[in-house]
């Protein structure tokens, strides 16, 4: 048992180079104890003392977060868990419990690092190097846990709304909303300084942010569009709707066509060079023959939209499939799959980060191209009245437009991201256990 | 004498005179030159070489993920591949287990391991879950199905994937370097576990590995291939009986075992070296 100890603890304290003496010194104040499987060693936030070195089985790590208990990581033999011990007082931050039944090394905190501190040979390792050297340890014992040391104590499942009043609090502790709003004061400071301060001769036409503001928020706005106007929201549900049936029909259209250009080599063949000459036609370029070609105003505007978006979803979803890993097909084939399932099965989940990383792409394009065949043909819509309060010189109204855009798109985004997350959970999960989230 | 678990006689695979290249014709690379070897039925059998040498191209053979130039590869008396049997096909009966691991991420682990018997039509989704959870209470792994392979150690995902080939009840397992990822102390978890998987089943084990002592410490016998093109230099017994535990590891015997293979795959090894000089 003690040469196994000593072993055990030369490997899992991150001290190289301990002296004999030392080593023998912690294992002689080491307590070895055994766990059946399932027993839980310590639960989250309860008073951490000691520091435990796995000497046979695997005990399993895991923290409450996104609103249920969750496995962060594994400990298995000559690893150590528990090193809150080893920090300032702090609580546990993880429950842990054995996965199979485990032998334990168990060691007081304190008395590591009165020991470790003490070592002759330690000259070079002072108190304050030993806990600076345990809290990078913690920092990734942590980050590997994706969120820092918030959620400790809750371990009641809470609320979904409870949750998002938690989140939004931490959000708000941390730096990020100033850093956002400091970048927006950048930009309204310098607008107000080119415009108002020093009037710039090239802003001359240009309406100020106070200008644009009053507009927006007047209830009698000088050239009828603000907040309290019912054509305000005219132009938007417009412009919204039209950017859905593009979208929709683009992702329809455009996954499938991503999923075979990638999947199928004759396929490729056939389509991909014709794709590829297609594609880097700007969308403005499309704009006569669109009118020409379809009838009312309606059906060109939808058709410029549709086009651009498909293009940047089937390329991504073709670039998807192309990157999958080929020892998962390999692996499903070995397995049995067939063709189809091989494609059901690991082609689409596969290819799926991809597809929506084209979908964010084309959302984004959709509105680009919305407003640029608004602007062209077609009645109502934003993109149509920044052309019509152009050439009846309403600079504001034009801004009110442009701000308009920004936040509705920003929304469109983020929607679709927040559907890639809820479809995409394995990813997420992955992510957050490589601590890059 | 080896101690073997009682098996059900499958899992023997005969390799004759394979040959395989690489490339168009005139700049062919010859990655497996006539290579014999005759695995029994319930055998651990260790490949150990150079790298590039050709072992992943034997493997992946067997595997029937290609096909080859000439010979043959039969398992219990079935060609697999060779003389009128151009097309390579790949079966349930032998699975392979990849280097760098080829779990779903996107499934979960409980769904990863039932995927076989269910494409298979063999089982439905449910008996399949409920086959592959009995396997993971078995392995130690219960708790862990919901969890997606990404939220496992590597040494447990190789063990879930390890399930998630014994679930078709496969006569052979093929292996290319599946610890290579690990720590010392998961892979002697790792071996430990791969054993007593080896003890209940019997199913045979042709294994891919760069580490020698891995190699002798799990097999029935040691194969150490000549530089490419790949062909068996030499063929060692390991004649340490199972059931083996990790303290064979610090036996007279193993250290024996160990520099004579050893000075045997220095040799391929520096050859190896010389001819990537000259290539390069």
């Amino acid at each position: 048992m003690t040469t196994q100890a000593k072993n055990l603890i030369a490997v899992a304290l991150p001290f190289p180079g301990l002296a004999d003496v030392t080593i023998d010194a912690l294992a002689a104040s080491a307590e070895r104890i055994d766990h059946q499987a399932g027993d839980v060693i310590y639960a989250a936030g309860a008073a951490s003392d000691f520091l435990f070195i796995v000497a046979s089985g695997a005990v399993r790590l895991e923290r409450f977060c996104g609103g249920e208990m969750r496995l962060v990581g594994l400990a298995h033999r000559g690893e150590a868990f528990g090193w809150t011990a080893l920090g300032e007082a702090a609580a546990r931050r993880h429950r842990v419990a054995a996965a199979d039944a485990v032998t334990l090394l168990r060691l007081r905190g304190a008395t590591i690092i009165d020991l470790v501190t003490s070592d002759p040979g330690a000259g070079r390792v002072g108190r304050d190097d030993v806990v600076a050297a345990l809290k990078s340890i913690q920092a990734v014992e942590t980050l590997a846990a994706g969120e820092t040391k918030h959620d400790v104590i809750a371990v009641q499942k809470p609320s979904a709304i409870a949750l998002a009043i938690y989140r939004t609090g931490i959000w708000l502790r941390s730096p990020k909303p100033w850093l956002a709003l400091l970048g927006y004061a950048c930009l309204f400071g310098f607008w107000h300084l080119a415009v108002d301060v020093l009037k710039l001769p090239r802003f001359a036409e240009m309406p100020g942010p106070g200008a644009v503001l009053r507009e927006f928020l007047s209830p009698n706005p000088t050239y009828g569009v603000s907040i309290y106007t019912p054509v305000y929201y005219q132009h938007i549900l417009i412009s919204l709707r039209r950017v859905a049936i593009a979208f929709v029909l683009a992702t329809a259209f455009g996954v499938p066509t991503g999923l075979l250009l990638g999947w199928s080599k004759t396929f490729r063949d056939y389509v991909f060079p014709l794709f590829e000459m297609l594609r880097p036609i700007p969308i403005l370029a499309w704009v006569p023959l669109a009118i020409v070609m379809l009838p009312g105003s309606e059906l060109p505007v939808l058709y410029l939209t549709f086009l651009a978006s498909f293009f940047a979803t089937a390329l991504n979803t073709m670039l998807g499939v192309r990157s999958i890993d080929p020892s998962y097909v390999l692996a499903a084939q070995s397995l049995g799959a067939t063709r189809w399932q091989v494609f059901r099965h690991v082609v689409v989940p596969g290819a799926l980060p991809f597809v929506f990383t084209g979908l964010q792409i084309s959302i984004g394009v959709a509105w680009f191209s919305l407003v640029a065949a608004e602007m062209v043909s077609g009645q109502f819509g934003l993109g149509y009245l920044i052309n019509t309060s152009y050439t009846m010189v309403q600079y504001p109204t034009i801004v009110i437009a442009m701000i308009t855009l920004g936040a509705v798109g920003y929304a469109t985004s983020a929607a679709v991201r927040l559907v890639g997350r809820w479809l995409m959970d394995w990813r997420e999960r992955q992510l957050a256990m490589a601590g890059v989230r | 004498m080896n101690v073997r678990p009682i098996h059900n006689g499958r899992g023997a695979i005969d390799i004759a005179d394979v040959v395989k290249s690489y490339g168009s014709i005139g700049s062919d690379v010859l990655a497996v030159d006539r290579c014999s070897l005759s695995i029994p039925s319930g055998e651990i059998c260790m490949i150990v070489g150079p790298s590039g040498c050709g072992k992943t191209t034997l493997l992946n053979a067997i595997a029937g993920f290609h096909d080859i130039d000439g010979g043959a590869i039969t398992l219990d008396g079935r060609t697999l591949c060779g003389p009128g049997r151009p097309q390579a096909s790949i079966g349930s009966d032998r699975i392979v287990v990849f280097q760098n691991g080829a779990l779903f991420p996107w499934m979960n682990n409980l769904d990863n391991i039932a995927f076989g018997p269910v494409v298979q039509k063999r089982l439905t989704k449910k008996e399949a879950r409920e086959k592959a959870r009995l396997l993971m209470a078995d392995a130690g792994l219960s708790g862990y199905e919901d969890n997606y392979p990404g939220e496992l150690s590597s040494g447990l995902q190789r063990r879930v994937e390890i399930l998630r080939a014994l679930i078709n009840e496969p006569a052979v397992l093929l292996l290319d370097e599946p610890y290579r990822a690990l720590d010392a102390l998961s892979k002697s978890i790792m071996h430990e576990a791969l054993l007593e998987t080896y003890y209940r089943t019997g199913v045979t084990i042709f294994f891919i590995t760069h580490d020698l002592e891995e190699a002798i410490f799990l097999g029935h016998r040691v194969v150490v291939m000549t530089s490419r093109p790949c062909r068996p230099k030499k063929i060692f017994n390991i004649d340490i009986p199972h059931p083996r535990r990790y303290d064979v590891l610090t036996s007279q015997r193993f250290r024996e075992l160990a520099a004579e293979i050893s000075a045997t795959v220095d040799e391929e090894a520096i050859k190896a070296f010389t001819l990537g000089d000259r290539e390069g």
